[in-house]
């Protein structure tokens, strides 16, 4: 059995947690919980022919209360960049995450998930915008963690990505 | 005494319970690996969490993945020494039952026993979530409003975007209706004024805007108590006369006032510039009426333009026109339109006297030049020296006055009844007459070398069956005069009137027309002049065919028309040739002509 970690990192309130709950346990609540530390979820998953298993580690979202702890990263085969449609800003800090990330772990696969498409007319984050990340080489997926849009996807083509890689 | 660190070390039996008693479990590493003993009791959460602990050694690594993450972070602290403390941050770690626990673990070296202190946080979590939680739900409420704020601010924009551009559609619309507005609150303070409205007035928005309207509009007395007069009205009302801004240069203004329709407290006033009309309407009275010459038909612009033209030289004018068609009025506009204005005018009716008389009238007599010259006389002539003399029916002056004239004609000089010394005179001649000077001149009753002498220029008044176009202007002219010469109101002309006084040949021209007119506003019983209060030869007479061309042959009775007429006038012979419409001294002449006693 392959076993693979990865991180979800983003600014606070982005969702990392509901991705998660969505992906491990298929649910959602509308109520907000901050993560305080870090709270770590297991998925296999099958990627291609082989059987993964995920160690997701739900990372407390980056503001100025909590900074991200390198340390957690270590160990990490590939990472998810979490950012909140609604909230520019939020691109932003998945931006800066991603440096710190690459500066930690190594080029290692990533993706970036915009979430919250369920509310797409409240977005503040264009397509143009998406489009320049794409141009960079990112993989973005818009999604959402209530609807459950693009969430399978996420983890699959990170899985699919860190396999190649490996 | 200082206290030895023996006395002060911490009794073993202490020191485990104090750990039991903080709900932490101790594990001590045993070897190099991720093998650890558990040092006393197992706190009271271990089992829930972890499952029961094994008697003998645990790996701390398969506690949770998290535990294993930190086991390669602790390697340094037990590494570096008893001053090394690493702490793990919160995290936490869900049992078989799905019930999340929270810790925090820390590494550390004691005696240099290499030790993992895993702490249950519980309550310190709860706080720290509850904190983190409010302090995280406020920033996004924060967000929120900031993002509610900028879409309101943005829609306000866009709705301060559209209002200016409906503003600015507004602007242009009035500009294009050449209008201005302004708009006041229910208290009549200006609370809009449009930008050609401030650039008639000359002021800032600023300093007019809060104003209230009577203040703000630089208005004389009069039309501020007309305006307020339409306000009060308190109805869509269109002011009744122009205002005159008190502005440089002046302007006139039309206005009406509305109400506002979204709230009927606020007044709406549209203002139009009529002072370019008024100035376009001042230049066309100029036109159409020309000192006392009323008329715009093409033939009387043609004889004003003749006017200004002989007005500015010093020839003898020849003025030609049937009797009624104003050559006196002629005669008079050529004098005040020339450098003589200053002067005198004199006029003289040359018809019906003797050659003595005229003679005299015109040069002057000496004390005993005749019987009854009792003593000297200057003629108009001298009476006119420097001006203008107009001599009417010069076609009726005898052979000795024509020669006495062509002299003064040429030598510039008269030489007075009785004396034999000449006078030179500086007098302009102006002579009007109704007969055809050419014929006379072939029947030997006119001097030929005078006709040249006096016809240097000539201008010829159209008759008024000839000028038809004229007859409306004509008629409201002579209605207003006569109306304030008499203080009768009339207000209309009834269009049967006015047909009736356009089919009308007008023998007597001009004059008789406003005999008409006078007859028929002293007729009037009411307030329009109709048919019948016009003279019965208006609307009976056979003159009423526009293919008559001769004034003469109108009347079947000319005889007769004069005798009624003297009869109706009991004598009067100004009367009797105002009843006729003919001048007095064709009057005369046609009692003459027709063997009529002339005298009163």
């Amino acid at each position: 059995m392959i076993q693979k970690k990865i991180c979800l990192l983003g600014g606070f309130a982005v969702g990392k947690t509901s991705l998660i709950r969505r992906f491990v346990a298929g649910a959602f609540s509308e109520q907000y919980q901050t993560t305080i530390g870090v709270t770590i979820e297991k998925k296999t998953l099958l990627a291609g022919d082989q059987d993964v298993t995920l160690m997701i580690w739900d990372l407390y979202g980056e503001d100025d209360f909590q900074k991200m702890r390198e340390s957690y990263l270590r160990g990490s085969s590939g990472y998810i960049l979490v950012a909140d449609g609604m909230r520019r800003t939020t691109l932003d800090t998945a931006e800066a995450l991603h440096q710190l990330a690459q500066s930690t772990l190594g080029p290692v696969p990533f993706v970036l998930i915009v979430n919250k498409a369920d509310q797409l007319t409240e977005w503040e984050i264009d397509e143009a915008t998406l489009a320049r990340l794409r141009h960079n080489g990112w993989l973005v997926f818009t999604g959402s963690a209530k609807t459950g849009d693009g969430v399978s996807e996420l983890f699959l083509r990170l899985t699919q990505t860190m396999l190649d890689a490996a | 005494m200082a206290p030895s660190s023996s006395s002060n070390a911490l009794p073993q039996n202490i020191a485990a319970s104090l750990v039991q008693k903080l709900g932490a479990a101790v594990l001590e590493r045993v070897g190099k690996g991720n093998a650890f003993r558990l040092l006393g009791a197992p706190p009271p959460w271990w089992t829930a969490a972890f499952a029961p602990p094994p008697e003998s050694l645990i790996d701390v690594g398969d506690l949770s993945p998290f535990l294993q993450h930190f086991l390669e972070e602790s390697e340094s602290a037990w590494k570096d020494g008893p001053d090394r403390v690493i702490r793990s941050g919160p995290w936490s770690h869900r049992d078989l039952a799905s019930t999340l626990h929270q810790f925090e673990t820390t590494a550390l070296t004691v005696s240099g026993h290499p030790l993992l202190l895993i702490e249950r946080l519980d309550e310190r979590f709860d706080q720290l979530q509850t904190l983190l939680q409010q302090a995280r739900d406020q920033r996004l409420q924060q967000l929120d409003q900031v993002k509610t704020h900028e879409r309101t601010q943005a829609s306000l924009t866009g709705s301060l975007a559209a209002a200016t551009q409906e503003r600015d559609d507004v602007l242009a619309l009035l500009q294009h209706l050449d209008l201005a507005a302004i708009v006041t609150d229910r208290q009549g303070c200006i609370t809009f004024i449009s930008p050609r409205c401030l650039a008639w007035i000359e002021r800032e928005a600023a300093t007019v805007v809060g104003q209230p309207w009577e203040q703000g509009l630089p208005l004389e007395s009069a039309d501020r108590t007309h305006l307020r007069r339409t306000w009060d009205a308190r109805t869509p009302h269109r002011g009744q006369q122009a205002l005159r801004f008190a502005s440089a240069p002046p302007r006139w203004i039309d206005y009406e006032i509305h109400e506002d329709p979204r709230s009927p407290e606020r007044r709406i006033i549209l203002l139009q510039d009529r002072t370019e009309v008024l100035q376009l309407r001042q230049q066309l009275d100029h036109h159409t009426q020309f000192h006392d010459l009323v008329g715009r038909s093409p033939a009387m612009l043609q004889v004003y333009q003749l006017v200004h033209d002989v007005a500015r030289v010093n020839s003898t004018v020849l003025i030609e026109g049937e009797t009624g068609t104003g050559k006196e009025l002629i005669a008079r506009a050529i004098h005040y339109s020339s450098p003589r204005k200053d002067r005198p005018f004199i006029a003289a009716n040359c018809a019906g006297l003797t050659d003595s008389l005229l003679g005299s009238q015109l040069f002057g007599h000496k004390r005993g030049a005749f019987t009854g010259a009792i003593d000297d006389h200057h003629g108009l002539f001298e009476s006119a020296d420097g001006g203008t003399l107009f001599l009417d029916e010069i076609g009726d002056i005898p052979p000795t006055v024509q020669t006495s004239l062509l002299r003064v004609l040429q030598e510039k000089e008269i030489t007075r009844l009785g004396e034999t010394r000449p006078r030179k005179v500086n007098v302009r001649i102006l002579a009007a007459t109704h007969h055809n000077l050419n014929e006379d001149v072939i029947r030997g009753t006119f001097r030929a070398d005078l006709l040249y002498r006096i016809r240097v220029a000539r201008i010829h008044l159209p008759p008024l069956r000839d000028r038809r176009d004229d007859i409306p202007l004509l008629t409201q002219t002579m209605l207003a005069q006569v109306c304030a010469a008499t203080g009768k109101t009339i207000t209309a002309l009834h269009p049967d009137s006015l047909q009736l006084l356009i089919d009308y040949l007008w023998p007597g021209n001009v004059r008789e027309l406003k005999s008409a007119v006078e007859f028929a506003v002293i007729s009037a019983r009411t307030t329009c002049l109709m048919p019948a209060d016009f003279p019965d030869e208006l609307r009976h007479s056979q003159h009423g065919h526009r293919s008559s061309s001769s004034q003469e042959s109108h009347s079947t009775d000319p005889k007769g028309d004069l005798l009624r007429a003297l009869q109706r006038a009991q004598g009067n012979r100004t009367e009797a040739a105002k009843i006729l419409g003919i001048s007095r001294a064709t009057l005369y002449r046609r009692l003459l002509a027709h063997g009529i006693d002339v005298a009163e």
